[in-house]
């Protein structure tokens, strides 16, 4: 190469200043799209995008009585698998309870499937004055809750279904009431 | 001057990318906790002819109820052991309870002396993570080798539990 071809293409090299704001900006979309792409980590279900296998489900209530929860098809279902014996289950069922009877007129419906047996559970939902059923799962709910994606076996642990029965999410722990109602919005704009 | 609008336009860019992540998805407990048979882990050993010892170690962040806890040995049974009082913990419903944390060790006395045998302890446990979730009462065994000799037996770990496999 020349020594005029080397001027030349130093003459062409972008200023200092343009280059920094290129290399900010490569950053800046870098960082988005990570942002981007851990939302999408966060919000994909963790098991299935199929909730056949919860409305599928026949369970009996507090009172004994059979319930399909195909009967809530259609609705945005948030099933919270719960316990006595659990605390933190306990602390966040009662706005489970206020967002049941604000939200039943939108289509949402609460469903809580007790790890637990009848008589402990009528007597909680007494107590908190639960408005939404709570099905008897037994030890037997834990395994159901596994297939959903509860690999820790835990509680609390909340599956929710749109209003065509895909999982929209599968969640392990207390929810914020912030995060949920924001879900519940997204879900019933939806559809 | 221009440096720090360059920092402050990549901090916007970061926070907002943040922003989405914590906007759309709910961040779950999945990832960041320990599966039961790891949070609390139950060992035992022989200390004597007539005398088990069982012990929880507890994961920082974690702990045992003391009232779920229970043990029984076959086919030499043993006598209900002193359990340690534990700390006490203010819940909301529950009221005080005692619980256990970094380890519990329990001495088991059995009800006759069995040197040279084999025993199967059963242990039930039921704990929970302070981030807010709570596992199933966990029931696990283990078999445990009473020595023939005065000296303690090694200490043996327990497998998963069904709930937990």
């Amino acid at each position: 190469m020349s020594e005029d071809a080397l001027d030349a293409s130093r003459a062409e090299a972008p200023p200092r200043r343009s280059r920094r704001a290129w290399l900010v900006g490569g950053i800046a979309l870098a960082a988005l799209a990570l942002g981007a792409g851990t939302a999408w980590y966060h919000s994909r279900p963790t098991a299935t995008t199929d909730g056949a296998a919860i409305l599928g489900l026949v369970l009996p209530d507090a009172d004994g009585r059979q319930q399909a929860m195909a009967q809530w098809r259609g609705k945005v279902l948030v099933v919270n698998f719960w316990a006595t014996w659990c605390a933190p289950c306990r602390e966040e069922m009662p706005q489970f309870v206020r967002m049941q009877s604000r939200d039943a007129g939108k289509g949402v419906q609460f469903v809580g499937i007790a790890v637990d047996d009848a008589a402990k559970v009528r007597d909680f939902a007494r107590e908190i004055g639960l408005n939404y059923p709570s099905l008897i799962g037994g030890f037997g709910a834990i395994e159901l809750s596994k297939s959903l994606g509860n690999q820790l076996s835990a509680l609390p642990f909340t599956v929710v279904l749109d209003r065509d029965g895909r999982v929209a999410l599968s969640h392990l722990g207390p929810l914020k009431s912030a995060d949920l109602d924001h879900l519940l919005g997204r879900l019933l704009a939806n559809g | 001057m221009a440096r720090l609008a360059d920092a402050c336009s990549l901090a916007l860019a970061c926070s907002l990318a943040a922003g989405i992540a914590v906007a759309q998805g709910i961040p779950g407990l999945q990832k960041s906790l320990l599966p039961a048979d790891q949070a609390f882990r139950l060992s035992a050993r022989a200390l004597d002819a007539h005398t088990l010892e069982a012990r929880f170690d507890i994961a920082d962040g974690y702990y045992l109820y003391r009232d779920k806890m229970r043990f029984r040995t076959d086919p030499i049974s043993a006598h209900d052991p002193a359990l340690p009082a534990g700390e006490r913990k203010h819940d909301a419903f529950f009221g005080d309870v005692a619980t256990y944390r970094r380890e519990v060790v329990v001495r088991i006395p059995l009800a006759q002396a069995a040197p040279g045998t084999t025993l199967t302890l059963h242990a039930d446990s039921q704990g929970c993570a302070d981030v807010g979730v709570c596992y199933p009462p966990n029931p696990q065994q283990l078999t445990v080798a009473i020595p023939a000799s005065k000296y303690p037996g090694p200490f043996v770990e327990a497998a998963g539990s069904k709930w937990f496999k």
